[in-house]
């Protein structure tokens, strides 16, 4: 009677409630848990996702890395700024959203109709990606940028996928042997990171079909003692060769003493030290391409911002 | 004068500059990567002033502000003193950051256009005015900065000051009327006192006999100071109006002894607001002096500028004292509550007691105190202020933080391939270059294993199928060719059944000089195409004068490519002192080119030598030892040495 409730009065409501029945239980129990629960499909689900395509900015201190971040950053803007911004140092690494402009095309746009209506949205709706600079100096390299590296491409999440590596060369710098022989050992790290990945996926039998290229940006071109890309292509693979050689020889880590070693081959390329290192064989053995595409982030056009990073964008555009 | 000032982040991104004369982007540069990469330059903070560091012909300070990773730096020639470069850095993000809040947290922050620069030149100019006098220019900024938001208040806030010339001469004659009955009316002391805070001289007024005479006195005052101008009042708003009237009472010359009294008040009032007295005057001056250009727009500019700095001051100011008890009572549980769940500010009490058992910590991996000491400040230096992740507890904020810091300082900068530096020399690719032995040399303090550590890399050498010399220049301790020759012999022994390189001894006996023997022992090694000469030294200890001097010839005679220092990894505190004293031996321009850690294997996974030797000098860790055989040699593994430190 009383327990069961009169709904009709404020006191009736008040002493059900209060009384310890199921309902009123229940209905607790579902607004306590229920709650925080539907706050968070409201915030979160009103969130745009950020796009899932992920780049890596890597490359040795004074590459231009941060100012071809900033370069692309404005242009895919709309602010009325054109200017280059100065840029020092890195020490930290950041993310950027960058939008693809709409003349470039995308590697998926190849099954689409060239009548597709779709195609005309691009310049509405672009492409988007995002590209994660990193820092380059050398006491930052290993926990910074290869770190990254091996994270994102180990990780299976969707959202932290890793569709390119972009690797920044000075041309104009990479005529003396000291710079050649540092960025080479850079890349060869990180050439040397993609091939664990490729083999140890090669083990588990999973599919191989998702290798990540690795564009090196061959930057500096407007500079007169820039080295032309076809020049730097070969300069890198004679001196990763070299690398490979001397690294085959070196001495062991200290920490192979604590057991912790792994008997998988830490040379780049084939086993066989004899055969030239090149980036044709890379690709043919673990199916990792590396191209080699000049360019320049500061560029002599006036008016034309980012002249010189087009065909740089093509090669994003293709891996999207 | 300034020559550049730079916000850059600490992404690298240059958000706002100006610059008075071209600076090369090549010394900011340097700027980050000694100071906050590599760490090369140490800094004891001294109170509030900006660290600074001395690059070419300039000198840079400069201020992060942790929150919005921001750097704010100045550059300006070394040979000018600019006392105010201090005050500017801290002016200048004080302002930018409370201008740009907004846009700084927002995901465009690197490519906004920020409108800064009126704000900086008003700063500047106004520094620069204000240093003139050589009484302390942060007193006289600081009087400025405190009385013009009381100007700009009284003005209406929002709306623009009116014509200040107009406004000035109101204010005049509101003064001239104020003080006309009076005999001798000292302007000076009479703006100055207006502002003195009500409670010094409620006291004045009740002070004595001569209360009620004043009161009548001060009416009178207050009548005649209403008629000649009502802006008067507006104008000094919620200045104190009997002090001002007390003042003009004082100066009227009554009653002898009530003057005496409330000079002897306003005493102590005088010595605690020293500041004050100055405030108007300067004021008013630097008004006069630009209404007297016309720069309305700068006095404008001035107001929003100043009350962005008060604001500031007093934020600090109202943070600074605990609220009340409740409101502790809530911060302790918070806080509380926030060590486990994350999201705290860290600040210095937080640190003390954790970075104290880190430090213990450290002592007992064997880190040299000095060593230890700094890494905790260092480390202390980048926590204080940062919040902490989500459910990371202060301790675990602390330890990432010093195991980010222990990797900085192992990593090399450059890379350490020692057989591809050999190549580039012995079988160079450019034409120009003609092919040379390359000369390691090996020093390092009595019985830490230099013989033992040469006779391994001469192995390591060998197995890569180099030419090695041996050059036994330790021409002082008996038996030391001696045990050189065993080990040569037995080299030449393993290498013949390996198949592997090449070894011979060059030796002239002992008593010979050195350096003589070692410039002999290249040029036969040049002569005889060897690729490799590896150079024994005598030990010697580094504290000894006499013997270190002779390392500066040494280094000028043989000419090698590699000066590696062998330190035991069994030596303690003595480290740092090894490792500078030895640095600085080879004289100007010539510094060690890696650490040879021996013992590695006697002492278990106290490994902090490797940190105190680098943290002290900065020179890279090329070679460990490992043991007693010709193949116990290692390169170093960061992560390990890392692991084994923080264990």
């Amino acid at each position: 009677m009383h327990s069961h409730g009169d709904w009709t009065s404020v006191e009736g409501i008040a002493t059900s409630l209060l009384d310890g029945n199921p309902i009123a239980i229940a209905v607790t129990l579902f607004i306590a848990f229920g709650l925080p629960v539907l706050l968070h499909l409201i915030f979160y689900q009103t969130v745009a996702s950020p796009p899932s395509s992920n780049f890596l900015l890597l490359g040795p201190s004074g590459a231009g890395k941060t100012a071809l971040l900033t370069l692309l950053e404005t242009k895919s803007s709309h602010l009325a700024r054109k200017d280059s911004r100065l840029t020092h140092t890195s020490q930290t690494s950041t993310v950027a959203t960058i939008s693809l402009p709409a003349s470039v095309p995308t590697a998926s746009n190849r099954y689409r109709s060239v009548n597709d209506t779709s195609l005309k949205d691009v310049s509405k709706n672009p492409v988007k990606y995002r590209l994660r600079d990193t820092p380059g100096h050398g006491k930052l390299r290993g926990s910074q940028g290869l770190a990254t590296l091996l994270s994102m491409s180990a990780s299976k999440d969707v959202k932290s996928k890793l569709r390119g590596v972009l690797f920044m060369a000075d041309t104009a710098a990479l005529s003396e042997a000291e710079a050649l022989r540092d960025t080479a050992s850079y890349l060869y790290d990180v050439l040397l990171i993609l091939q664990k990945r490729a083999l140890r996926k090669g083990k588990s039998s999973m599919k191989a079909a998702s290798e990540i290229p690795v564009l090196v940006m061959a930057n500096k071109q407007d500079l007169f003692t820039a080295l032309p890309p076809g020049s730097v292509h070969e300069k890198l693979e004679a001196e990763i060769d070299r690398i490979r050689k001397s690294r085959s020889k070196g001495l062991m880590d200290a920490s192979v003493d604590t057991g912790a070693h792994e008997d998988e081959d830490d040379i780049l390329g084939s086993t066989d030290a004899r055969v030239k290192f090149t980036f044709a064989s890379l690709e043919d053995e673990i199916g990792v391409t590396v191209d080699v595409v000049g360019g320049a982030v500061i560029s002599d056009e006036e008016g034309n911002l980012g002249a010189g990073v087009k065909k740089w964008e093509e090669w994003i555009g293709q891996c999207l | 004068m300034l020559e550049a000032f730079e916000i850059l982040t600490t992404s690298g991104v240059v958000l706002w500059s100006k610059s008075y004369a071209p600076v090369g982007a090549h010394i900011v540069n340097s700027l980050i990567n000694d100071v906050f990469i590599e760490e090369k330059v140490q800094f004891q903070a001294a109170n509030n002033a900006a660290p600074s560091l001395k690059k070419e012909k300039y000198t840079l300070k400069w201020k992060r502000v942790k929150e919005f990773d921001l750097i704010f730096v100045a550059v300006y020639q070394s040979l000018l003193q600019l006392g105010w470069i201090d005050k500017l850095l801290d002016n200048i993000s004080t302002l930018y950051i409370d201008l740009y809040k907004d846009q700084l947290k927002s995901s465009r922050a690197r490519i906004t256009q920020y409108p800064f620069d009126k704000y900086f030149d008003q700063q500047v100019r106004e520094l620069e005015d204000n240093s003139g006098p050589i009484s302390s220019e942060a007193f006289v900024a600081h009087a400025v900065d405190k009385k013009d938001p009381l100007v700009s208040s009284d003005n209406g806030g929002p709306p623009p000051p009116p014509v200040p010339g107009l406004l000035k001469a109101q204010h005049q004659a509101a003064l001239a009327g104020a003080t006309s009955d009076e005999s001798t009316p000292p302007h000076t002391p009479d703006t100055s006192r207006s502002s003195t805070p009500v409670a010094g001289h409620i006291i004045t007024a009740k002070g004595g006999p001569g209360g009620r005479v004043s009161r009548r006195a001060r009416k009178a005052a207050n009548a005649s100071a209403n008629v000649s101008s009502g802006d008067e009042n507006t104008r000094k708003g919620k200045t104190p109006k009997n002090a001002k009237k007390m003042r003009k009472w004082d100066a009227d010359g009554f009653a002898d002894e009530d003057d005496g009294r409330i000079l002897d008040y306003s005493a102590p009032v005088d010595g605690e607001e020293a500041a004050v007295p100055a405030v108007e005057a300067v004021s008013q001056d630097s008004w006069g002096h630009r209404t007297g250009k016309g720069q309305f727009v700068l006095k404008d500019l001035g107001d929003e500028v100043h009350s962005i700095l008060e604001n500031a001051e007093s934020d600090k100011a109202k943070d600074a004292p605990s609220t009340g008890f409740v409101g502790s009572g809530f911060n302790a549980i918070g806080g509380l509550l926030r060590n486990i769940v994350g999201g705290k500010t860290l600040t210095e009490a937080d640190l003390e007691k954790p970075l104290k058992t880190m430090e213990d910590h450290l002592l007992k991996k064997n880190v040299a105190r000095e060593a230890a000491v700094r890494l905790c400040e260092g480390v202390q230096r980048e926590l204080v202020g940062k919040k902490t992740g989500n459910f990371q507890s202060v301790d675990a904020a602390l330890r990432s933080a010093m195991e980010s810091s222990l990797r900085k300082i192992l990593t090399p900068t450059s890379s350490l391939d020692l057989l591809r530096e050999i190549d580039a020399v012995t079988a160079p690719t450019s034409k120009q270059q003609t092919p040379r032995p390359y000369v390691i040399s090996i020093v390092g303090v009595n019985g830490v294993g230099k013989s033992t550590n040469l006779g391994k890399i001469c192995y390591f050498l060998l197995q890569n199928k180099y030419r090695v010399l041996i050059a036994a220049c330790d021409t002082f301790r008996s038996g030391a060719v001696e045990q050189l020759r065993v080990h040569a012999r037995n080299l030449k022994e393993l290498s013949s059944r390996e198949n592997a390189g090449e070894v011979e001894l060059y030796e002239k006996g002992y008593g010979k000089d050195a350096a003589n023997v070692a410039k002999d022992a290249v040029e036969y090694g040049a002569a005889n195409k060897f690729d490799v000469v590896l150079i024994d030294t005598a030990g010697r200890r580094h504290n000894d004068q006499r013997l270190m001097s002779s390392l500066e010839k040494f280094a000028k005679f043989a000419q090698p490519d590699k000066i590696f220092m062998v330190g035991e990894a069994l030596v303690g505190t003595d480290s740092v002192m090894q490792a500078r004293n030895f640095n600085q031996a080879f004289g100007t321009g010539r510094n060690l080119d890696g650490f040879i850690i021996s013992k590695c294997d006697t002492v278990g996974d106290m490994v902090g030598t490797l940190v105190s030797m680098v943290h002290a000098t900065g020179i890279p860790i090329v070679f460990l030892g490992v043991g007693q055989h010709y193949g116990d040699l290692r390169g170093l593994s960061v992560p390990w040495a890392v692991n084994l430190l923080m264990k």
